[in-house]
């Protein structure tokens, strides 16, 4: 993390809620993390809530604050997995398929029977997506059609919901597999050769911050009614009332808890992060980071602008 | 047309009591009355449960899920996030992992097999867990869903059921389609009650409360959420085809409501009958509700300060009509119809 000096005049955390990333260069590290936590943790002792949260979430100061502190802790954190996704990044494709936990396991054998396919939700949707090429392609073990593959739209139509792997009489792991190579994928920087692979820019803020920030993958305001239009007027009225229906109902929004929303302890919280920086997650994060820069820098455009772009585009 | 009842082909060893609960992220956020009330049905059946910590100060996480299969989660910090919740449930003297959530299910099942075909892997992880929170590694007895806890006191619930699956005018036996969450039955589908093709989870909890279950063909589609599909909004068409396909397959049995135990598929078969109806004209409400929901109705517990069914797009209160359970109807939702108004 950053160690320049304090600059000797006193931020005050509300004015940084509304700053963009690049206005909050000059803010050190260490006065930036505890401008936000100081916030965050201001307690209305009358409700037993921590009305900032609401505040933070979504803002380029939280974005800001994650690659801060997500770099410095890989920095820090001395672990073997992060060496090995550091080392794994310059291998070729072919050597993830042997050594990666999931890939090693996910592959046997294909008679291409093409059952994963016509099985796939996706690829009924996806008239130009074929899942059992991509398992061809692994098992062919040919470096030039890999590439090809982790530069592509067809690694990213997959739906995760695993109706192929009943079906594989091989009992192939192909969602297994798939979920691998996109890991590849965006540890290599190839990701950004694709509309759909650039997205996961989008997605490490969502819930690359929820996770950071309040170990969870959703969190109740992510899903608004103004970026869920598909979601109704009925949605639209229950959101705006989300927190008090959610107290109605024994959920813990921005509050003490175990249900839906709750505040996690900063003890919680720190072993949560430290699990994912010693299992490698923060080396994925911090290339996303360096990927999403480069790509920024080449549109001519903030890394504000671009975290909308890839929310919007595909 | 005709109407099956299916018996489970795939026999699962279901504990009797003593769980560790895993809250849901989705459920939290979107469903939270469906994730509430499994506590309170375990607390009905008088069956011992904790999550971890207390309420002042949980230690409850996410298990990684949604993220890891939003490909921005190692398979390693997985392993470490669930090793982490075992240690807590082991600490509190509790055996058995229960997940809110199918697709907490299909990872925590995905990492106790992942110890038994990896040579060292426990080893491993047990020595980065120390180093990453000062824990150990202890493999629970057995993982299961909330669900498969429901479907096995489903008979001592029905007797405290003050409702069932009946028409109170006419007797008929209403019909539920129900739609198994992916990630309980086709991950692991030898950990699924009746297996992928004839999964009996939900079918079960719909014969012991007095109605009708229909193998329609499209029973086993995927709803459609696909994590990255849901989250980010120009991949979300992805999510209503698969939503419509459904809907047009189930539609000419006339079901009466469709049931889930997945977090995800509550959420988008619901919310997505609103666009379906904007984009085709078609206007399908068939009300969606989670197996808990479904539970809660039945026992005669508020739709509204309990259950919570204003958190529904496709309003539930006609279906309640049918079946005769009270309401308070000034607190009625915005109408009868997915579209607004009555």
């Amino acid at each position: 993390m950053n160690s320049e000096s304090a600059t000797g005049k006193k931020i005050l955390p509300a004015d940084l809620v509304s700053k963009k990333a690049e206005e909050l260069d000059q803010i050190p590290d260490g006065e930036l993390v505890a401008a936000y936590e100081s916030f965050r943790d201001h307690e209305d002792a009358e409700s037993g809530t921590y009305p900032n949260i609401s505040r933070l979430y979504g803002t380029s100061l939280e974005r800001e604050k994650d690659r801060r502190e997500t770099r410095a802790q890989a920095e820090t954190c001395n672990a073997e997995m992060q060496e090995w996704y550091e080392k794994a990044r310059n291998e070729p494709c072919t050597w993830w398929l042997k050594n990666h936990l999931v890939a090693k396991h996910a592959l046997k054998s294909c008679i291409a029977c093409g059952v994963c396919t016509a099985q796939c939700p996706a690829a009924q949707y996806y008239p130009e997506y074929n899942p059992r090429t991509i398992l061809d392609a692994a098992l062919t073990q040919n470096e030039e059609r890999l590439v090809e593959l982790l530069k592509s739209d067809t690694l990213w139509y997959c739906g995760q919901c695993g109706s192929c792997k009943p079906k594989c009489s091989r009992e192939n792991n192909l969602m297994g597999l798939i979920s691998s190579l996109r890991f590849l994928a965006q540890l290599k920087g190839y990701h950004l050769c694709s509309v759909r692979g650039r997205q996961q820019y989008a997605m490490r803020h969502l819930c690359g911050g929820n996770l950071w920030n309040r170990a969870c993958s959703l969190y109740f305001r992510n899903i608004t009614a103004e970026g869920h239009p598909d979601f109704g007027p009925r949605y639209a009225k229950y959101q705006s009332e989300a927190e008090a229906q959610m107290v109605r109902l024994g959920a813990n929004p921005d509050r003490p808890g175990h249900f839906g929303g709750r505040k996690l302890s900063p003890q919680t919280l720190a072993e949560f992060r430290s699990c994912l920086a010693c299992g490698g997650t923060l080396v994925l994060w911090n290339q996303l980071e360096e990927s999403a820069a480069e790509d920024a820098t080449k549109n001519g455009i903030s890394i504000d602008e671009y975290h909308i772009r890839v929310h919007r585009e595909g | 047309m005709a109407t099956v009842n299916l018996a489970p082909t795939t026999i699962k060893e279901i504990p009797e009591n003593d769980f560790f609960l895993t809250p849901s992220c989705i459920l939290g956020a979107v469903n939270p009355g469906t994730e509430v009330l499994i506590s309170r049905i375990y607390d009905l059946l008088g069956l011992t449960w904790r999550a971890a910590g207390d309420r002042a100060e949980s230690q409850c996480t996410c298990c990684t899920g949604f993220s890891s299969h939003g490909d921005l989660i190692s398979i390693e910090s997985t392993l470490l996030v669930t090793a982490r919740l075992w240690s807590i449930a082991a600490e509190l003297g509790l055996e058995n992992i229960t997940t809110a959530c199918v697709t907490s299910f299909a990872i925590h099942t995905e990492c106790l097999e992942m110890y038994e075909h990896e040579p060292g892997l426990h080893e491993r992880v047990d020595r980065w867990l120390q180093q990453a929170c000062g824990r150990r590694l202890q493999i629970p007895k057995h993982v299961v869903h909330a669900s498969d806890i429901v479907y096995r006191y489903r008979n001592d619930l029905a007797h405290k059921l003050r409702y069932r699956l009946l028409d109170h005018e006419t007797g008929r036996r209403l019909r539920v389609v129900d739609h198994v969450g992916c990630h309980y039955a086709k991950v692991f589908p030898e950990k699924a009650i009746g297996g992928a093709e004839s999964c009996d989870v939900l079918a079960g909890l719909i014969r012991a409360w007095g109605g009708e279950t229909v193998d329609y063909p499209e029973r086993r589609h995927c709803c459609g959420m696909g994590f990255r599909q849901c989250a980010i909004r120009p991949n979300r068409g992805y999510t209503m085809a698969c939503v419509l396909k459904k809907l047009d397959s189930m539609e000419p049995w006339q079901p009466d409501a469709i049931l889930t135990n997945c977090p995800g598929c509550n959420l988008f078969l619901d919310k997505e009958q609103w666009a379906i109806q904007q984009m085709t004209g078609k206007t399908f409400d068939i009300p969606t509700l989670s197996y808990t929901e479904l539970a809660g109705l039945l026992l005669g517990w508020d739709p509204y300060d309990v259950v919570g069914i204003q958190a529904h797009t496709v309003p539930v209160e006609p279906l309640l009509d049918k079946m005769g359970i009270a309401y308070d109807k000034s607190k009625e939702w915005l109408g009868k119809r997915v579209a607004g108004g009555t």
